[in-house]
């Protein structure tokens, strides 16, 4: 009899599982693929998931094997932005979300899966959680309506059965524990990105670059193995045509949202594994939790990969939901209370105002003009464009940015004005050229 | 190639994507043919098969025959395979009504201004068509706790009012009724003109004194709006090389009054008086020749909540900085005798400028400017712009302040106070109750926490059909994602009216939820 099993071994399973054996607690924790291995996921890590590795004292051993930067760029329609997360808003993120502080980094990474979900893994077995890979769960074990254990094979192919007094499903987007429990989703938004990228050596443009033109976008980021993770996105809607010529539309946006970039990737780059992709990325919700049961990671909220967020916010579940289970392992509140308290942080306002952002950015219009000059009017004004992408990154409310005296005297301190910007020359003709699919 | 540390991977360039496997696999599962879709899954990505877990990758052979499970793989796979909107068609009027805000349409393009609003107006139309526009409802009788309206699309309800800024139920009180006709006897409804010319009569100079015993200030000068007292005390006193520090959610009059008088603007957190200092001192460490203005309100509008103005004022007169609070909705309604959350922190006549308006407690239109100084009140009056440039507040308007002022600090008042704190106890308390959050403290102003817009409008459409009245405020009202609807109680409500209508709220809000199947809570955080 575990206190916890843990289904899925990647950042939310691995790191609940390490913090819940750190705190004392008899862990199980399985997953069915081995380690190390990748999963579909672009893998940037936002300064508070570097954080989070930083608490946990997992950060010194990812940044011997990966590139990490402060400033990132990123440029809308021409519009460019330069800047970084300030360290005192991390602060008040982590004071006000897990109320201390400790262990905040002002850096970002790109970190492959197959590094990072190894490290936690490794960690979690080091805290004394039992983890076995190779191991898929088929079957929750249900009694008089609560989930009290699971049965798997092993990778010796053997069934076995092991309860727990809480299991905690951190088995991903398709989780099993939710399609057996046929849990529904709430808070749908279809509409989504499609996202294609690979693995490129052959140049280094030192920090992140995030590149928008229209419907469609690109990132640059350095990762491990001397590479850079060079990633497209676009409109959903568009994807059946992209899919039609993977290659040569994956180098066509790039051309066009960015020629310079697309230009170092076909003239400097050697590409080092095949393109990977998807557009299965509509938001959901699910419940968070029952009977014996509760939901961490990308199985509670799934969302598009457009704010690159979702291991940082698996991490951030991870911190959460321990806490909570361990007041409630330790006795100290009943289980009601610790899911209330978890439930109030994760499906609090401001995770709907984010959950809103992400949703709308996903669908990947084209920018509006006011958008646009919002970005101008940021120019130049580095306190609220630091503050800008940290509303980007989930680090700072949306609701403290988007409001209206802020936004009114951004624009009066603008030092920028649309003439110095070619994409408002001919903006009604710009934005209609935009709607055009470039892969039709 | 292979990867440092890492000898176990090898990845082959060559392998087609993972969109063309599936591709080939879906229409192999179509045909049944398992064969096949085991066969193209072996080069499916390792990516993708730690992904899409609830695939059995590999057990496509095995599917043989078992019709259903090839079923569920095909419609699992589709959903990898096919955007999701397409599955799921929603209206397109109401996911624009419900998706856009207001700031979306603050920077229009083009260089025609009349037609460059028309997008606004687009969205406008759906809102009004899905409706969820909860501007320009009217009247269709005088409204008390319970009142008559029709919205903008000529539909009718009546409802629990907790629209009207009526906090003590003056609208129907027979000496205030009484008041106004006196006036419009006496001397007709028209305001001569400018208060600088002739605008004002003998009524306006009792009031001017009425309302500098209500808070202590002396000198007091009147205007025709409460937004026009707070835009021009601002402008009337700052000059360009000034600073102005304000609070960050302070009344959009002085927002906008402080955007045009300077460019030295600093919002400062939400009552943080400590900020206030830092800023200061800031500010003072390079500038000891120009003038600081700090702004703040009362009894905040959309917040319920009220900073300590005793620190605050010390720490401005540290720092020769000048004080300016707006007490437009807690002056008359709430404090000892009325006196508002002045009187609440024992400073009447204490701080530098107070301003208020009269369109809440007292029962009309108009706003004043009060102090110590005779010489700031004939500055404000000639540079303030709102003052000198438009008309003054009419005879009539002007009698029902000055009776309303009387009541105000009468026993009747007290009573009055006591009666619609008690029915904002009976709100608070069963909203409260029901798992709901009130914002601030208790005051006139309930402000009842939704968060989201898209939940916060499809309510306010439930609830214009379920006998409560209830104003919603987003955008650019409120910051973005903290949208709420703000209850304003009155004296006339009776509790049981209070509860009944958070019953009715509490299950608007409920079905809303269901209706978006939406799973977001309350919590602020
Ligand atoms: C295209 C794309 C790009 C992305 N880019 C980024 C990015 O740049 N930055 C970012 O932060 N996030 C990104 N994300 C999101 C991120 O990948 C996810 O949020 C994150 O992987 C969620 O972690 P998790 O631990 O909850 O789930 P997962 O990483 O999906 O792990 C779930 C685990 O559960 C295991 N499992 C499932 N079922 C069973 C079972 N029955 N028995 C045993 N084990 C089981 C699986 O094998 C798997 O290992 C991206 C996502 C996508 C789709
Ligand atoms: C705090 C505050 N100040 C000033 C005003 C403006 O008052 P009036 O409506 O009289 O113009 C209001 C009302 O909207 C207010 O809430």
């Amino acid at each position: 009899m575990y206190d916890a099993i843990v289904i899925g071994a990647r950042c939310s399973g691995a790191s609940t599982a390490l913090l819940l054996a750190r705190q004392g607690h008899r862990v199980l924790v399985v997953d069915r693929a081995s380690f190390p291995s990748d999963v579909i996921s672009t893998h940037f890590l936002w300064p508070h998931g570097m954080s989070y590795l930083n608490r946990w004292g997992l950060l010194d051993e990812v940044l011997a094997v990966t590139p990490a930067h402060t400033t990132v760029e990123v440029v809308n329609d021409g519009i460019s932005l330069t800047g970084s997360v300030p360290v005192e808003l991390l602060r008040e993120y982590f004071r006000d979300l897990h109320g201390d502080d400790s262990g905040v980094v002002q850096s970002y990474a790109s970190v492959r899966r197959r590094v990072l979900d190894q490290i936690l893994v490794d960690a979690a077995a080091g805290a004394g959680a039992e983890v076995r890979t190779g191991f898929t769960v088929r079957e929750l074990v249900v009694e008089d309506g609560q989930v009290v254990g699971v049965r798997g094979r092993g990778a010796d192919g053997e069934q076995v059965e092991e309860r727990a007094r809480i299991v905690v499903g951190a088995d991903g987007r398709n989780s099993f524990v939710a399609r057996t429990l046929g849990l529904p989703k709430f808070d749908e938004r279809p509409r989504c990105t499609f996202a294609y990228w690979s693995y490129w050596s052959g140049f280094d443009l030192g920090p992140a670059q995030l590149h928008r033109r229209g419907r469609l976008a690109c990132a640059v980021v350095p990762t491990n193995f001397d590479q850079n993770m060079v990633l497209v996105w676009g409109p959903s809607e568009w994807s059946r045509e992209f899919r039609a010529d993977v290659p040569g539309n994956y180098q066509r946006t790039l051309d066009f949202v960015s020629p310079e970039l697309g230009e170092t990737v076909r003239a400097r780059g050697v590409r080092e594994e095949r393109i990977y992709g998807t557009l299965d990325q509509s938001a959901f919700l699910r419940p968070l939790h029952g009977p014996g049961w509760v939901l961490v990671g990308d199985a509670e909220s799934a969302k598009d990969q457009c704010t690159a967020i979702g291991m940082t916010h698996a991490f951030r579940d991870a911190e959460l939901v321990s806490a909570a289970l361990d007041r409630w392992l330790r006795g100290a509140v009943s289980i009601d209370e610790a899911m209330a308290a978890y439930e109030g942080r994760r499906r609090s306002q401001n995770a709907a105002a984010y959950h809103d952002y992400v949703c709308t950015l996903a669908e990947m219009r084209p920018y509006r003009h006011d958008e646009l000059q919002l970005f101008v009017a940021l120019r130049g004004n580095q306190q609220e464009t630091d503050r800008f992408i940290a509303t980007h990154a989930d680090v700072a409310p949306v609701s403290e940015f988007f409001q209206a005296s802020n936004l009114f005297l951004l624009n009066d301190a603008a030092k920028e004005s649309s003439a110095d910007h070619a994409v408002f020359a001919d903006f009604a003709g710009t934005s209609r050229s935009y709607q055009q699919n470039l892969f039709a | 190639m292979t990867h440092p540390g890492d000898g176990t991977v090898t990845i082959e360039l060559d392998q087609r994507d993972d969109g063309e496997l599936i591709g080939i696999i879906l229409a192999a599962a179509r045909r049944g043919d398992v064969a096949t879709m085991a066969r193209t899954a072996s080069e499916v990505s390792e990516m993708t098969r730690n992904w899409a877990t609830h695939i059995p990758w590999d057990d496509f052979a095995a599917l043989d025959g078992a019709d259903d499970e090839l079923a569920r793989v095909v419609a699992d796979l589709t959903e990898m395979w096919e955007p999701a909107h397409l599955r799921n068609p929603v209206d397109p009027d109401e996911e624009y009504a419900l998706d856009k805000n207001a700031y979306d349409f603050y920077r229009p393009a083009g260089r025609n201004l009349l037609t460059r609003t028309e997008d606004f107006y687009d969205w406008v139309q759906a809102r009004r068509r899905t409706e969820t526009w909860q501007y320009s409802r009217v009247l269709e009788a005088a409204p008390d706790s319970v009142a008559q309206i029709t919205n903008d699309l000529g539909r009718r309800a009546r409802g629990i009012n907790f629209n009207s800024q009526d906090y003590l139920s003056f609208n129907t009180h027979p000496g205030i009724r009484e008041a106004a006709a006196k006036a419009m006897h006496d001397y007709g409804p028209h305001s001569a003109g400018s208060p600088m010319v002739l605008g004002n009569t003998r009524i306006s100079d009792d009031l001017e004194a009425a309302l500098g015993d209500l808070v202590g200030l002396e000198h007091v000068t009147l205007f025709p709006t409460g937004w026009a007292a707070g835009f021009g005390a601002v402008v009337g006193l700052v000059r360009q090389s000034d600073h102005i520090l304000i609070d960050r959610l302070a009344h959009s009059c002085l927002q906008q009054g402080a955007r045009a008088a300077t460019r030295n603007v600093v919002r400062y957190e939400h009552l943080n008086v400590e900020a206030v200092r830092r800023h200061l001192a800031g500010i003072r460490a390079t500038d000891s020749r120009n003038g600081i203005l700090v702004v703040t309100d009362g009894l905040f509008s959309v917040d319920a909540d009220w900073p300590d103005l005793v620190t605050l004022q010390q720490v401005c007169r540290e720092y020769d900085a000048t004080l300016l609070v707006d007490v437009a909705h807690d002056l008359g309604s709430m404090g000892p005798g009325g006196t508002g959350v002045l009187g609440m922190q024992g400073l009447l006549g204490a701080v530098d400028i107070v301003m208020g308006a009269f369109s809440k407690t007292f029962c009309s239109n108009g706003g004043f400017v009060a102090s110590r100084s005779p010489a700031l009140k004939q500055y404000v009056k000639m540079f303030g712009g709102s003052h000198f440039f438009s008309n003054a507040l009419s005879p009539v308007q002007t009698a029902v302040v000055r009776e309303a002022a009387r009541i105000i600090r009468s026993a009747e008042g007290d009573a009055l106070r006591a009666r619609l704190f008690t029915a904002i106890h009976a709100l608070r308390d069963e909203l409260t109750g029901r798992g709901l959050t009130c914002m601030g403290e208790p005051s006139p102003i309930v402000p009842l926490l939704i968060g989201n817009e898209k939940l916060a409008r499809t309510a306010n459409r439930l609830l214009f059909d379920r006998g409560v009245l209830a104003f919603m405020v987003e955008f650019p009202v409120t910051p973005t994602g903290s949208s709420r609807f703000r209850l304003q109680v009155q004296a006339g409500h009776r509790p049981e009216e209070a509860r009944e209508a958070a019953r009715i709220i509490d299950g608007a809000l409920a079905d809303s939820r269901a209706y978006l199947s939406s799973a977001f809570g309350s919590a602020p955080r």
